[in-house]
């Protein structure tokens, strides 16, 4: 083979470094694809984001009722969450409807800002903090509103991040 | 011939153009002698090659291209929780800032605003100097002492010079011979790496 290539012509020798490049290029361009779908680092960054936007979301929406719409809430409280907290509105679920009609106020949430405190990718389980706004009308005077910061714990489902445990931050209990 | 015939497409390609240059013999020589049939196949043929290996520097291209895309992405040049170290280590730099700088009595306010000095820097220094020159009197006249502690903090992003972070920060205030109240802060803060420490650059009480 080497003895016969040393008398190509130069237009031969071109097309030969052209193939070879062409085939380093396919080879190579497929394995950086290769690794980017197989790096474990970009798939984790990619999970916390997801579980960032999902437990913000689902931490609005289990601020939010309206009593005039209160089915339509507790639907997107119940589709925010899963496991034992899902199972907690689904049993309480009547009970609160009558409490929020009687009641009749209409809450609403604003996200100020959230983090996601710790992730196990493997395990599809995360904790995030959120800190957020709520604004509690009643059907008499001002609206009432709160600053509050919230801890939450995600699973992952196959319809994604859900709230699986839900609760104000402590204040006061751990300092001192 | 028979040798090389089976190894890549290039090969295939060039081998009508081989065996002419081995014999002195002329291009028409050569031409006549693969018979009317071989000049079209040799030119079909190369036709061929080239656009094999025009088609595999294109698929590399495409894939390296979206390679790149896949892991040059806002996800992951954020390292918040990816790079575990660098986390924890902004975490606990801020925290312990931020219980610093709220954390005062009247015998130790000069010191508070020394550290203040050392952990924050521009916009937040000069906020912070602005509430200390009131908090600085409050604390002496009425024997106020305020203990503050980062109770939970997260990283939103994290970049190589640059983070930004939520704290939930617990303050007790007590007032001499009266009982400790706690009072709940939420703070973005926004710190960037000077030397080997993190100061917190901008505070904003959510």
């Amino acid at each position: 083979m080497a003895r016969v290539r040393t008398t190509r012509n130069p237009l031969v020798v071109a097309a030969i470094v052209l193939a070879v490049a062409a085939a380093g290029a396919a080879g190579w361009g497929g394995w950086e694809r290769y690794e980017a779908t197989h790096d474990d680092a970009a798939a984790y960054a990619g999970a916390r984001d997801e579980a960032l936007a999902a437990g913000e979301q689902a931490v609005q929406n289990m601020n939010t009722l309206d009593h005039a719409k209160v089915e339509q809430g507790l639907d997107s409280w119940e589709e925010s969450t899963t496991g034992d907290l899902h199972k907690q509105l689904v049993d309480g679920r009547d009970a609160f409807v009558e409490q929020i009609e009687a009641a009749r106020t209409v809450s609403t949430a604003e996200i100020l800002s959230g983090a996601v405190t710790e992730l196990d990718d493997r395990a599809g389980k995360a904790g995030v903090m959120v800190a957020l706004r709520v604004t509690v009308t009643a059907p008499e005077g001002k609206p009432a509103v709160k600053e509050s910061r919230m801890l939450g714990q995600l699973t992952r489902t196959s319809e994604g991040w859900k709230l699986s445990a839900l609760g104000q931050a402590p204040v006061g209990n751990t300092a001192g | 011939m028979t040798q090389s015939g089976g190894t890549t497409v290039q090969d295939t390609s060039s081998k009508p153009e081989r065996e002419p240059e081995r014999e002195p013999g002329t291009a028409t020589r050569t031409g006549t002698e693969e018979g009317g049939t071989g000049t079209p196949r040799a030119a079909w043929r190369r036709v061929l090659a080239a656009t094999l290996a025009v088609a595999l520097l294109a698929a590399g291209a495409v894939l390296f291209v979206q390679g790149r895309h896949l892991r040059d992405t806002p996800a992951t040049s954020n390292r918040a929780l990816t790079d575990t170290a660098g986390t924890n280590r902004v975490v606990g730099d801020v925290s312990s800032a931020l219980g610093k700088v709220f954390t005062y009595n009247p015998r130790s306010t000069a010191a508070t605003k020394e550290s203040a000095k050392r952990l924050l820097a521009g916009k937040a220094l000069q906020q912070y100097a602005a509430l200390f020159g009131q908090v600085e009197k409050q604390a002496a006249d009425q024997k106020l002492t305020l203990t503050s502690q980062a109770v939970r903090a997260g990283v939103t992003r994290l970049g190589t010079r640059s983070a930004r972070l939520l704290v939930f920060l617990d303050q007790v205030s007590e007032r001499e011979g009266k009982a400790a109240t706690t009072a709940a802060a939420q703070l973005s803060v926004t710190a960037e790496l000077r030397g080997d420490r993190w100061i917190i650059v901008d505070i904003t009480s959510r």
